[in-house]
């Protein structure tokens, strides 16, 4: 039985979280920002800005000598990473095995849940639509890409299914732009409209009539791949498995760096660790994020750790150096869990000295003191800003860990 | 622990002071025997929050060491430990 495939594609999904509350910045010529330190080039652009010749991608220099009142919206990279989650579990929700690939756009695969949901695949539609809730395109067909080329061609309330087998699927890719390439989520393919469009083939189906061993033989590895998505081919999904979130925040009364910065983050830490859902499980990779002072958007860093962590003092060492990549000073910080390693992953030496073995007891008086009372039993106090001229901010009480 | 709980947290206290310098002159019923020290503090006036304290270190007169403040934008009184 062929694959159905369904798209979701939100168009401008960064640009209106970064955007926020100021939606009239959609309605003028915008783009979003780059990111600080990364290569000056402009992030997704509202439609306005279109209408200028800007697209994602370009030097942003280029992009304000084409429209001079050009507005920067300062990206949300964060934000924009919590209201995706919501989507994709918001998918999850209704069944799907969903591929997540950038912001804006997931796919998975519909014919479970036609089973499920009965009928045709409007009823799945819906119920994707009713669980994402955000205007959305569809696009449904029996393979990944030709399914996000139908969600690019589909209107919020008009899906646009592509039924039938590999042939039907050609007709439809067949006259769409090699520039849909794009769209699937592979690297290799980025660069590689731009050469097939010098080399006068414009649409899929002219790429698709080219024989293959032509194509590898002068693109390689993506062209190869190019052939068989204008083919109407693609590689299987590669679905996530649904995450458990873990997440400690705190907000920084004043826009705090330095020093307090890295005793937030060593209360986070602590924090994290207390947490009853980690069930004494260890630390596989980690997402440090911070809500920048004065509407500057937000920072995002993912950090997978070198071996499964339990322990705070080394999460301390790796992570307090990323926090110097900050931007500008941070009005929140927040730590989430993002993969799990196996319940007490490290190694321990052959003969335990006496030392450890105090530090197991405590550790087991503790977690039975937290089992008993509840998970304030065991505080410690951490100073946080000890030099502040306001008393309540120089120290917090934090989970305790021994 | 739903969120970090932060030590010295101020708490209100009803306070009677002198109208000409904002003196305190008794503390939750107890009277001011002496002012030990008395300081300004002013932080985050480029905010829409900013904060105001005139700080007050008294002895009162049953011998108890307190530090109260005066917060000069709501006009409330707090102590602080």
């Amino acid at each position: 039985m062929e694959s159905i495939v369904v798209c979701l594609q939100i168009p401008r999904f960064e640009l209106t979280v970064a955007a926020g509350d100021r939606a009239e910045l959609l309605g003028v010529p915008a783009v979003l920002a780059p990111e600080p330190g990364a290569s000056q080039q402009v992030g997704e652009v509202s439609l306005a800005a279109e209408a200028f010749g800007i697209h994602a991608g370009m030097r942003l220099g280029e992009a304000l000598s084409r429209c001079p009142r050009l507005m920067l919206v300062a990206p949300d990279p964060a934000g924009v990473a919590d209201r995706w989650e919501g989507v994709l579990v918001a998918l999850e929700s209704i069944g799907a095995a969903v591929e997540a690939g950038r912001p804006g756009l997931a796919c998975f695969e519909g014919r479970g849940l036609l089973r499920m949901y009965g009928g045709g695949p409007s009823r799945v539609l819906a119920a994707a639509r009713g669980a994402v809730g955000i205007p959305a395109r569809f696009g449904v067909a029996p393979s990944r890409f030709a399914a996000v080329a139908a969600a690019s061609r589909a209107r919020v309330r008009h899906p646009v299914l592509v039924a039938g087998g590999e042939r039907r699927v050609r007709e439809f890719l067949a006259p769409l732009s090699v520039s849909l390439l794009r769209l699937a989520a592979v690297e290799e393919l980025r660069g590689l409209p731009g050469s097939l469009e010098q080399l006068g083939l414009l649409t899929l189906g002219e790429l698709a009539a080219l024989p293959i061993a032509s194509v590898a033989d002068r693109f390689g590895r993506a062209g190869e791949l190019a052939h068989l998505l204008a083919s109407g081919g693609d590689t299987p999904l590669r679905t996530r498995t649904p995450v458990e979130i873990l997440r400690e925040g705190l907000d920084l009364p004043e826009a705090s760096s330095g020093a307090q910065l890295e005793r937030a983050l060593a209360l986070l830490i602590d924090r994290v660790l207390a947490r009853p859902e980690r069930r004494g499980r260890t630390l596989r990779s980690v997402v440090l994020s911070a809500l920048l002072v004065e509407r500057g958007g937000t920072w995002r860093e993912r950090l997978t750790f070198r071996e499964a962590l339990g322990d705070p003092v080394r999460m301390r060492l790796a992570l307090t150096p990323r926090l110097a990549r900050l931007p500008a000073p941070a009005a929140s910080l927040r730590l989430s869990v993002d993969g799990f390693g196996p319940a007490a992953g490290e190694q321990r030496g052959l003969f335990d000295d006496p030392a450890s073995e105090r530090v197991a007891r405590l550790r087991e008086a503790i977690r039975q003191t937290r089992a008993a009372a509840g998970p304030d039993a065991a505080l410690r106090i951490l100073p946080v800003d000890p030099g502040s001229r306001f008393p309540e901010r120089r120290a917090v009480l934090t989970p305790f860990e021994g | 622990m739903s969120g970090p709980r932060r030590l010295s947290i101020p708490r209100r206290v009803p306070v009677t002071a002198r109208d000409e310098d904002g003196q305190p002159l008794s503390i939750d019923g107890r009277e001011v025997d002496a002012v030990r020290e008395s300081w300004l503090i002013e932080d985050r006036w480029w905010t829409e929050r900013p904060l105001r304290r005139r700080y007050w270190e008294v002895v009162t007169t049953c011998g108890r060491n307190e530090i109260v403040f005066h917060d000069l934008v709501s006009g409330r009184w707090w102590r602080q430990r």
